[in-house]
């Protein structure tokens, strides 16, 4: 017999038997799902859809569905998005009760105002509904879990990165956002308690203002004008870098700068050099992890911690192209070109 | 390559479809245990929480007393004298002992300390190697000296690589099976389960090259002249011989060329085998699982597929260019397109990297169908200089540097992960320093290795012209000495 037939005939008879004993990862591979699976439908109520940050989270909860839809062939899960288009915990709070109306099977929610929504949380609750809250939480209420950054290691580790780049000495302005976010307070307590281990570092402020670029901006002109010695920027938010006003108007090198956030409008403060570090954080997994454990918790019937770290990723000039194409791959499409390339 | 006139295979040196087919199956058993229980394994550590150090060294242990037992092995097969032969007894033991030691040792009882599972699985482990090396070395042997046919060989070795491809194919499967949760309670009951399957297709497939094959050699050395000694003495006596193979065998230079070139080539892929997959996940994914593993399933099949078609066209290659050109070809191939990763790593078009994947399986395609035809044409060169037919003892240690080659390669792996500066806490936000040495070694290595491989067997001296010679001299030989030449 021919070599070629041999070849051939093996090839069959190996395909022909393999698709016989593998019907049910025929299916699956054929995106066949089992009419028997059982729907698990979650909920998830971020702050504002609006926000690019929340749809990248959106695509987290979304890929965590299907992977494990595919994992786990009895059930099915799908996301409900039911975000507001702003910010606005009253809609939120409305939101949760009528998706619990609606027979949701959990929710997964980050709180504008923990005071707002924390009864809503509890109505769902003793509904039977399983909630669980990523990003900003309502600690008091009846929510299994939180999946989120801790503030107050954040604040420390804005500073001691700074320090790191600036050295052990200098004037160090803490430049804070909203006076009234829980959060913020966390992160600016943690930069003061870290500035403790270094003798050398003199804090002034914080300084507070309204969360936006302009606002940012304006503050941190009036406290380099009234500190001309200032060497570091201990930032707990990445507001002054929102847009391109100091892209311009700062030299990169005459003060270090680090500040959490890293998001695609930011990243050219990277590239010239004025911010030596970015904490950015993994947006993506804001949706991701808290799918992960409902399904644990509701379906594979598993303990799951109550309060789940979230770890923040350090982006500085070295791994710009890195967090660029990280970036584009969690949902973000404003990534520039020239960063994903580096 | 005959310039004068074309080859042709005596009707006597032909194997048919079903021997060739026959010889086949073992092949695919033996990729199958060759790699079961890696495949397996996670199930110690994902099903019953055993520390991940504890099932590396689960994998380790056996494997270094395995590497002791194969030229043992191949030494005792090359001596036994049995009306059934040389190879086929051990085969037919080793495939129902080893099938039968596979499925008993993953049937690990709940509830027990991770102590308890560790020994209980060493031990399992420890038999079922030497049980595998009781089947896989005679196996081996039996394939070098099926046919004395020059080109007959390579196509032997051709429908073996070919078969064996099969069980490559459906090992990813395993752990998606296991964890199957409509056929299995959870992925331990899913490895017992499995173990059971495979183990009976280990059993009743292993056993077909023992009962559809014959041996060449069966008639040999008589011992029957042999002075009677004591027990010890004659232990004494076959450590000594053994030792002396073994020293032989490492001499031989046209076989040292080939363990070179195998060497290099295989372990020179495998050392940054792992890279790929990072640098597709974190590099040309930006740190998107899903769509890195999408990537490395569809390059997985066209390298798979690849290979298929590579088997067959350097097979029919070989007829006609020889196997020692064929070889520097094939391997070449996979030189450049070592090179052209370089270009293909391309974040903004992830697709690219596909086109090298067909280049990257010519080499290992070629590799194990040439490689066991050559080492067959040593075994006659070695015949003619000792005068022994020693295929087990050349099979097992060609293999043994394979195998040993593979555990150096993982364990040096880690090691140049972490010389990139890889964190996996940073995800895809790896620094560019890192991304740069893990493409470097990811090309350069195989690239390097690729080269140093056809260096090493371009001076290998095995003609077809020489291989007719060696045959005929020793049918000569044969004839002379009363034996049936070496006809099937």
């Amino acid at each position: 017999m021919k070599m070629w037939k041999i070849f051939i005939r093996i090839s069959f008879i190996s395909l022909f038997l393999s698709l016989m004993a593998c019907q049910d990862l025929t299916e699956e591979l054929a995106g066949i799902e089992p009419a028997d699976a059982k729907k698990i439908t979650i909920t998830m109520i971020a702050k504002s859809a609006s926000n690019p940050v929340f749809q990248s989270a959106r695509i987290g909860a979304e890929a965590a569905a299907e992977d494990l839809s595919d994992k786990y062939s009895k059930i099915s899960v799908k996301i409900d998005w039911r975000t507001p288009k702003e910010e606005d915990p009253q809609e939120q709070a409305e939101r949760i009760l009528n998706a619990v109306e609606d027979g949701t099977d959990a929710i997964i929610v980050s709180c504008s105002d923990d005071s707002i929504l924390t009864a809503a949380i509890n109505t769902a609750v003793e509904s039977g509904v399983p909630v669980m809250t990523f990003d900003s939480d309502a600690p008091s209420s009846k929510r299994f879990a939180f999946y989120g950054p801790n503030n107050a290691e954040i604040g420390e580790n804005v500073l001691d990165r700074l320090v790191s780049v600036m050295g052990e000495s200098g004037q160090v302005a803490i430049l804070g956002g909203n006076e009234n976010a829980p959060n913020l307070q966390e992160r600016v307590k943690g930069v003061m308690k870290a500035a403790e281990k270094y003798s050398g570092i003199e804090i002034v402020g914080p300084f507070y203002h309204v969360e936006t670029a302009e606002a940012a901006v304006a503050e941190m002109k009036r406290i380099s004008a009234e500190y001309p010695n200032l060497k570091g920027w201990a930032m707990v938010g990445g507001w002054p870098f929102f847009d391109e006003t100091l892209l311009n108007e700062m030299s990169p090198g005459k003060v270090n700068i680090v500040a959490v956030d890293a998001l695609p409008m930011q990243l050219g403060y990277i590239d010239k050099g004025i911010v030596d570090v970015f904490l950015g954080q993994p947006t993506f997994r804001w949706g991701e992890v808290p799918v992960q454990k409902i399904i644990d918790k509701i379906h594979l019937e598993k303990e799951v911690d109550e309060y789940n770290q979230m770890k923040l990723i350090p982006v500085w000039k070295e791994n710009l192209g890195g967090w660029s194409r990280q970036l584009r791959a969690w949902g973000y499409r404003d990534v520039a070109v020239e960063y994903l390339t580096k | 390559m005959s310039a004068n006139k074309p080859h042709v295979t005596a009707a006597s040196d032909r194997l048919t479809a079903g021997q060739m087919i026959a010889y086949g199956l073992g092949s695919i058993v033996n990729n199958l245990l060759g790699a079961a229980i890696g495949f397996m394994s996670i199930v110690l550590n994902v099903g019953l929480g055993m520390n991940p150090a504890l099932v590396g060294l689960l994998q380790a242990i056996p494997r270094l007393t395995d590497s002791l037992t194969d030229p043992v092995m191949g030494y005792v097969s090359d001596k036994t004298r049995s009306r059934f032969g040389r190879r086929r007894p051990y085969i037919f033991i080793g495939a129902l002992g080893v099938g039968l030691v596979f499925a008993l040792m993953w049937q690990l009882p709940e509830g027990h300390s991770e102590s308890f599972y560790f020994w209980f699985f060493l031990a399992g482990s420890i038999i079922f190697y030497m049980f595998y090396t009781v089947f896989a070395t005679p196996w081996v042997a039996l394939g070098y000296e099926l046919t004395s046919d020059y080109h007959e060989r390579t196509r032997l070795m051709g429908v073996m690589n070919f078969m064996g491809q099969f069980a490559w194919i459906t090992l990813p499967w395993f752990y998606a099976i296991m964890e199957n949760d409509r056929l299995f309670s959870d992925s331990v009951e899913g490895a017992r389960t499995l173990a059971i399957v495979i183990g009976i297709f280990v059993a009743v497939v292993g056993i077909m090259p023992a009962l559809f094959l014959r041996e060449k050699f069966i008639a040999g050395d008589d011992d029957s002249d042999e002075e009677k000694v004591s027990l010890l003495a004659g232990l004494k006596n076959n450590v000594s011989m053994f030792m002396k193979g073994l020293v032989t065998t490492l001499k031989q230079r046209e076989f040292l060329k080939l363990c070179a070139g195998t060497f290099f080539l295989f372990n020179g892929i495998m050392l940054v085998g792992a890279f790929s997959s990072y640098i597709m996940i974190f590099y040309v994914s930006g740190g998107d699982n899903d769509m890195g593993a999408q990537y490395m399933g569809i390059y997985g099949t066209i390298n798979t597929i690849a290979t298929l078609l590579a088997i067959v066209v350097v097979t029919w290659l070989s007829s006609r260019l020889g196997k020692r050109m064929t070889f520097m070809l094939a391997t070449a191939v996979t030189l450049v397109g070592s090179l052209l990763k370089w270009f293909c790593y391309d974040p903004m078009v992830p697709w690219k990297i596909l086109l090298v994947a067909p280049l990257m399986a010519v080499g290992m395609g070629a590799l194990f169908t040439l490689m066991g035809s050559m080492v067959a044409d040593v075994c006659d060169l070695d015949e003619l200089e000792t005068g022994e037919r020693r295929e087990g003892m050349f099979g097992s240690i060609y293999w043994w540097m394979v195998k040993l080659g593979m555990a150096l390669a993982f364990f040096l792996s880690g090691y140049l992960l972490n010389a990139t500066g890889f964190d996996v806490a940073l995800g895809g936000a790896q620094t560019e320093s890192t991304f740069f040495w893990m493409k470097v070694y990811d090309v350069i290595i195989p690239a390097v290795a690729a080269g140093l491989s056809i260096w090493a067997v371009a001076s290998f001296k095995i003609t077809e012209e020489k291989s007719e010679e060696i045959r005929a001299q020793l049918d000569a030989r044969r004839e002379k000495a009363g034996a049936e030449p070496a006809t099937a």
